[in-house]
């Protein structure tokens, strides 16, 4: 069961012919598979296209209804393989992922699916995690589109392009051949919009109508040799001369503005708005997107083809080519088209704008402000826009000197994985450091203060992987650190599988919160089967005692006086092998969500419900902020000092505080202070409570006590 | 107006940013415009900073093409649920005085950066209310929470009533956008309500921002408090007052007699007592054992606690005190001398580091007993251990106070701020000694002994406060001093 419930994006999957949807990006590209007829659907979580899977795994009914078989796969390359249903049959099928890791993941299954190519149309939305709030490493989808002959689109954001996108995204599939990738960036994924619907289209094969015979024998569709190699002529002699033919045919790039004009832009389609604001501000566009220059917006990005850009850029001096992100592979093909066609129109494009990095409307501008003063053209308005941010940036500086304090972001109030660190803190005060390796989830915000630990990351589920060879040639064994997603995701097996054939020594940490959570709280096998999620309850525990590992200790994550021990005794022990702890503690975000409303109604209802949070003594809290350093909860935070003899802030908890214990338990293990308590607030309490409450009132007066509420 | 109206939000994850933003892309869509939201939240909904960005035209039957991302300089509202967020957005130049309405809260919501400083690591929040005011066009900044607790209401129904009023957009379609939404409607009702018919006040008088005047201390005491400067006498009346509450009367005129040895040096001004004062008061009422069982006995306590914790009337309210206090801790209590020998025997036995947790709940008869019983041992404190190391640092302090003044005021001046790096419990009390140490004996007793003290004296003593308080490892301390030690070696040559 995800983080949040789509009811009503799930209403508007079911819009019909000429209704209206309004919508974020992606719930709008899932609304276009099922008008595309698409027979399965299956993917990884993760942002920003997280959602697609999500709502379709919600909307149970209308998938039924239309034979979709959806399925969350265990990894990327799991979905990227379930594509091999369009490589036999004529069936459309899409997946979804984050790139451009989850297209590392995939890239064995992609380029057996892109070898022999498909049948039925697919298509793989990858969210493009560049710039901006991403989370991943910064490099381009681009180099598998170009490296497996898998066509790429890049749809100008706008909710009926990128729908109509999608829909022609199947139908180039199916006239080439190929698989098509369609990247959408964060924010587009994210935009909402609206766009006029069709009805849902049942597929003619599909869960629903079942494919009577299996297909026949054909070695042509496998991926082996010695049909690879036919299949390497096919990619350039028929499937790419298809996609070219198809892509100009059906217009699928926009060609705008001028049909005259001695400069150009070739822009990315994702790109297209930044570039129309900045025309804009430089008085060549409005914000009906009229442009002034001729623009050539790309929606789709890979195949070029060679003849369009031949025809846009006859009888141009220059063209400046918009393209975000390294290498500059469009640079890189249109220069080769030039040059072929000998055609002399100079190219702008890294040299004005930057190699690397986001393409905001300030490097826009910056960029195209070059561009038009080289070609001779006026851009006195975004000169005066720039030199007026920077005399602006000056005077705040003036004001605001130094740089504020940043925000990344954090574990949630409560999380049971900060007392794991907490005692990995605590313990390297005691034993001193050891290697950490790190691992992709919530887990790796421990890398940022006040954890700021972890020595690698290597991917998702690889840290134990990562610590093999460091386990072999380090004299303290290395710790390695995995949530249950990543564990699933194939920690399972490159790490503890390999750890276990290798006889290699080192301790695991697998945190076992129960769903994926940094993606959105999704369901994993491991989680506890429940009438709306899709848990399988499978046992991690029994899973490796099943691939043979004898050290495992399960520790209830907050007992950070356990989870020390146990750790401690893990890291020192001359014990060979691999030693495994699993933490247990059920995603703070989801129990919370649970039980808040359960409480409320008890509460309503009159029953007795115990409300537990955590406080801190004013007058006994100096104002050192150790246990700050040991925790970083968030609702662990400051106050001012109301003792007028002090000046530091002292340490507070806010209400926001759902009664953990970290606190009181991290002042317990690494002995701090006596400023923390537990405060137990009974609501509607029972007879018992209130027999007890009043004797102890009146022993306590008895013995000398000052009269107390 | 020209061109799309812009709004960017930011906020913290979890604060109902993305809430108030399709609010009010939706009363935007429902009064007859066309609008564009987008976000960029990711992992950032993790407590993490995040940003909404809005933009709506007057639908002309021709679909705009709007941006996706906010432009430096070309924001027309930008709405912050919290004052660092909004800051770091006018760092960013986000926020220009020709187009730019900033609403944002007094609210703060600490950094981690913030929180981990050993001392006061706060961003200067009157710095960031000075910068919106400056660079805006025009500016909505008060403490927008409190309004919304009064109207039990969320602060971003509040935020989104206050931005109604600087769009042109319908109060009626903005209401119609949260009955459409489905959550909370009565309560987000409320808050837009609040935040659409609020009206800046005047700042009210400024009234005496002097901490609540003290008592009086008794009689026997007044003559010496008023023979000091006028800004000591508040200080000094208050560690009086404490003195006598940590041990008795005789124990607060030793405070006095301390202070009174100063005011009487040459050059020991208002500032230079006030300061000694102060932390003379807390040096000697440091928490021991016997404190700590004192303080939580108080009466006062519970109401506190109750009011903090939101207990309504007929809530029962039990406190359980997290307590673990190391052998030094405990023994330090017993008479000097019996102490010194069981601490020989603890550490013979290799158990400094032993110490028994304890979950003690103060408010149930057994842990009330338990206080009790600690906190009767107040009279025995001045034989105890404990009390004697207190007043061998405290002499030692005052000491190197004393000589200080007679070749450098400034530097003694800076010794006298040294006594905050000794407080806390357990591992943090020890941090601070060792460090207090160091400080004294590698820093100012060289320079202390010297024929000519050195012209950095004062400002060697502050970097080393500065460098103790910079990483509890002590990294910056020790560099610190290796490097005063180096100066003074090649001085010497």
């Amino acid at each position: 069961m995800a983080e949040i419930s789509f009811k009503r994006e799930i209403e508007s999957l079911k819009l019909a012919d000429g209704d209206t949807f309004h919508g974020e990006g992606i719930i709008a590209v899932t609304k276009a598979l099922l008008q595309s007829g698409v027979s399965y659907v299956g993917g990884y979580q993760g942002a920003p296209v997280g959602h697609l899977l999500d709502v379709l795994v919600e909307a149970k009914e209308e998938m039924e209804r239309l034979g979709v078989h959806v399925e969350p796969c265990m990894n990327e390359a799991a979905a990227a393989a379930m594509l091999g249903a369009s490589v036999n049959y004529p069936i459309r099928g899409a997946v979804t992922w984050k790139s451009i890791v989850g297209t590392n993941v995939a890239a064995d299954a992609l380029s057996n699916l892109a070898s022999p190519g498909v049948k039925g149309g697919a298509l793989i939305i990858v969210g493009e995690d560049y710039g901006e709030g991403a989370s991943v490493i910064q490099e381009r989808t681009h180099a598998f589109a170009l490296k497996s002959s898998i066509w790429l689109m890049d749809p100008r954001p706008e909710l009926s392009n990128i729908v109509r996108m999608v829909e022609k995204s199947f139908e180039l599939s199916e006239a080439s051949n190929a698989p098509v990738m369609m990247e959408l960036r964060i924010r587009a994924c994210h935009m909402l919009g609206s766009f006029e619907t069709k009805a849902n289209r049942a597929a003619e094969q599909s869960a629903a109508h079942r494919i009577p015979a299996p297909a026949s024998f054909d070695y042509i569709r496998l991926a082996h040799p010695p049909v690879t190699f036919i299949q390497e002529t096919d990619k350039f002699k028929r499937r790419l001369p298809a996609a070219q033919d198809f892509i100009v045919e059906q217009g699928l790039n926009e060609i705008l503005g001028p049909s005259e004009s001695d400069i150009g832009v070739i822009v990315q389609g994702g790109l297209f708005n930044v570039l129309n604001s900045r025309l804009e501000a430089a008085g060549l566009s409005n914000v009906y997107g009229d442009v002034a220059v001729p623009v050539l917006v790309l929606n789709v990005t890979h195949p070029l083809a060679p003849r369009q850009i031949e025809q846009f850029c006859l009888g141009k001096k220059a063209v400046l080519i918009v393209e975000e992100g390294q290498p500059d592979y469009l640079e890189q093909a249109i220069g080769q088209i030039l040059r072929k066609a000998d055609l002399q129109t100079r190219i702008f494009g890294k040299d004005v704008l930057p190699m690397g990095g986001e393409y905001t409307q300030r490097v826009l501008g910056q960029g195209l402000s070059a561009f038009l003063r080289a070609n001779g053209r006026d851009c006195a308005a975004l000169d005066v826009w720039l030199a007026a941010l920077k005399e602006h940036e000056e005077a705040v500086r003036n004001v605001l000197a130094a740089p504020l304090p940043a925000r990344p972001p954090g574990l949630c109030t409560g999380c049971p994985e900060r007392p794991v660190f907490s005692a990995m803190k605590v313990l390297k005060g005691e034993i001193g450091p050891t290697h950490v390796a790190a691992d992709i989830g919530c887990h790796a915000l421990a890398t940022f203060a006040p954890f700021d630990q972890g020595n690698s990351i290597l991917g998702y589920g690889m840290s134990l992987a990562s610590a093999a060879a460091v386990s072999n040639v380090q004299a303290r064994k290395p710790v390695s650190i995995m949530g249950d997603g990543g564990f699933w995701h194939n920690g399972l097996l490159t790490g503890v599988a390999g750890s276990v054939f290798n006889r290699n020594d080192g301790v695991l940490i697998i945190m076992n919160n129960g769903y994926s959570s940094a993606t959105g709280a999704q369901d994993l096998p491991s989680s506890a089967p429940t009438n709306d999620g899709r848990g399988a309850g499978v046992d991690i525990e029994k899973t490796l005692r099943g691939m043979g590992v004898k050290a495992i200790s399960r520790v209830r994550t907050y007992d950070i006086g356990r989870m020390i021990k146990t750790l401690r005794e893990a890291i020192l022990t001359p014990a060979k092998g691999l030693r495994v702890i699993i933490a247990d503690g059920e995603c703070q975000l989801a129990r919370q969500r649970r039980i808040r409303s359960e409480n409320a109604k008890a509460v309503a209802a009159g029953k007795r419900v115990v409300r537990t949070r955590f406080w801190v003594d004013p007058e006994i809290c100096t104002g050192d902020h150790s246990c700050i350093r040991l925790s970083g909860c968030p609702s662990l935070t400051l106050k001012p000092n109301e003792d007028p003899l002090r000046k530091d802030p002292i340490a507070h908890v806010n209400n926001d505080c759902v009664g953990c214990g970290v606190c009181g338990e991290v002042s317990h293990a690494a002995q701090l202070c006596p400023s923390f308590a537990q405060i137990d607030i009974v609501q509607n309490p029972g007879w018992f409570d209130q027999f007890r409450q009043k004797w102890e009132l009146r022993l306590i007066r008895f013995f000398g006590g000052e009269a107390r509420a | 107006m020209s061109g799309p109206l812009r709004i960017l939000i930011s906020a913290l994850g979890g604060e109902g940013g993305g809430v108030l933003a399709s609010w009010i892309a939706d009363a935007a869509i429902a009064d007859g415009h066309v609008a564009q939201r987008t976000s960029v939240p990711g992992v950032a909904q993790r407590t993490g900073s995040t940003t909404y960005y809005i933009e709506i035209v007057r639908a002309e039957g021709r679909r705009p093409v709007l941006s996706l991302a906010p432009t430096a300089g070309e924001v027309d509202l930008f709405i912050a649920t919290e004052l660092l967020e909004a800051g770091r957005l006018i760092q960013a130049g986000f926020v220009t005085p020709d187009r730019t309405t900033v609403i944002a809260p007094l609210r703060r919501v600490y950094a981690i950066t913030e929180k981990i400083a050993m001392s006061d690591g706060r961003a200067d929040s009157d710095l960031i209310v000075t910068a919106a005011k400056q660079f805006s066009k025009a500016h909505h900044i008060a403490d927008f929470q409190a309004l919304a607790d009064e109207a039990r209401a969320q602060l971003n129904a509040v935020l989104f009533g206050l931005a109604a009023r600087s769009l042109s957009i319908s109060p009626q379609a903005c209401r119609k956008a949260i009955e459409a939404d489905g959550r909370a409607i009565e309560a987000n009702l409320r808050g837009f309500d609040t935040g659409f018919a609020y009206e800046a006040k005047e700042p009210a008088p400024a009234v005496d921002a002097s901490p609540a005047s003290v008592a009086p201390a008794s009689a026997q005491f007044d003559a010496a408090i008023s023979s000091f400067p006028l800004e000591v006498r508040d200080i000094a009346r208050e560690g009086v007052l404490r003195s006598v509450d940590f041990q008795n009367a005789a124990y607060a005129r030793l405070y006095l007699e301390r202070v009174q040895r100063f005011a009487r040096a040459p050059g020991a001004d208002g500032a230079f007592l006030a300061d000694l004062a102060r932390h003379l008061a807390i040096r000697m009422t440091s928490e021991d054992v016997v404190r700590v069982a004192q303080l939580k006995l108080r009466e006062t306590r519970l109401a506190m606690v109750r009011a903090e914790a939101r207990a309504k009337p007929g809530d029962i309210v039990r406190i359980t005190e997290f307590l673990k206090p190391g052998p030094h801790e405990i023994l330090s209590i017993l008479p000097a001398p019996l102490a010194r020998g069981l601490l020989v025997i603890v550490r013979k036995l290799g158990l400094e580091r032993a110490a028994i947790p304890m979950r003690v709940h103060t408010t149930g008869l057994f842990g009330f007993l338990q206080l009790r019983a600690l906190s009767s041992l107040r009279a025995l404190r001045p034989l105890s251990l404990r009390a004697a190391e207190e007043k061998a640092w405290i002499e030692t302090w005052l000491d190197l106070i004393e000589k200080a003044q007679r070749v450098d005021h400034e530097a003694a001046r800076q010794i006298v701020e040294t006594a905050q790096l000794v407080r806390g419990y357990g591992e943090t009390w020890e941090r601070g000694h060792a460090n207090w140490r160091a400080i004294a004996d590698q820093i100012v007793r060289p320079m202390l002994a010297a024929a000519q003290p050195p012209a950095h004296f004062a400002d060697a003593v502050l970097q080393a406060r500065l460098a103790a308080l910079a990483d509890p490892e002590g990294k910056r301390l020790n560099a610190l001093i290796d490097s005063v030690n180096q100066l003074a070696g090649s001085g010497a040559k």
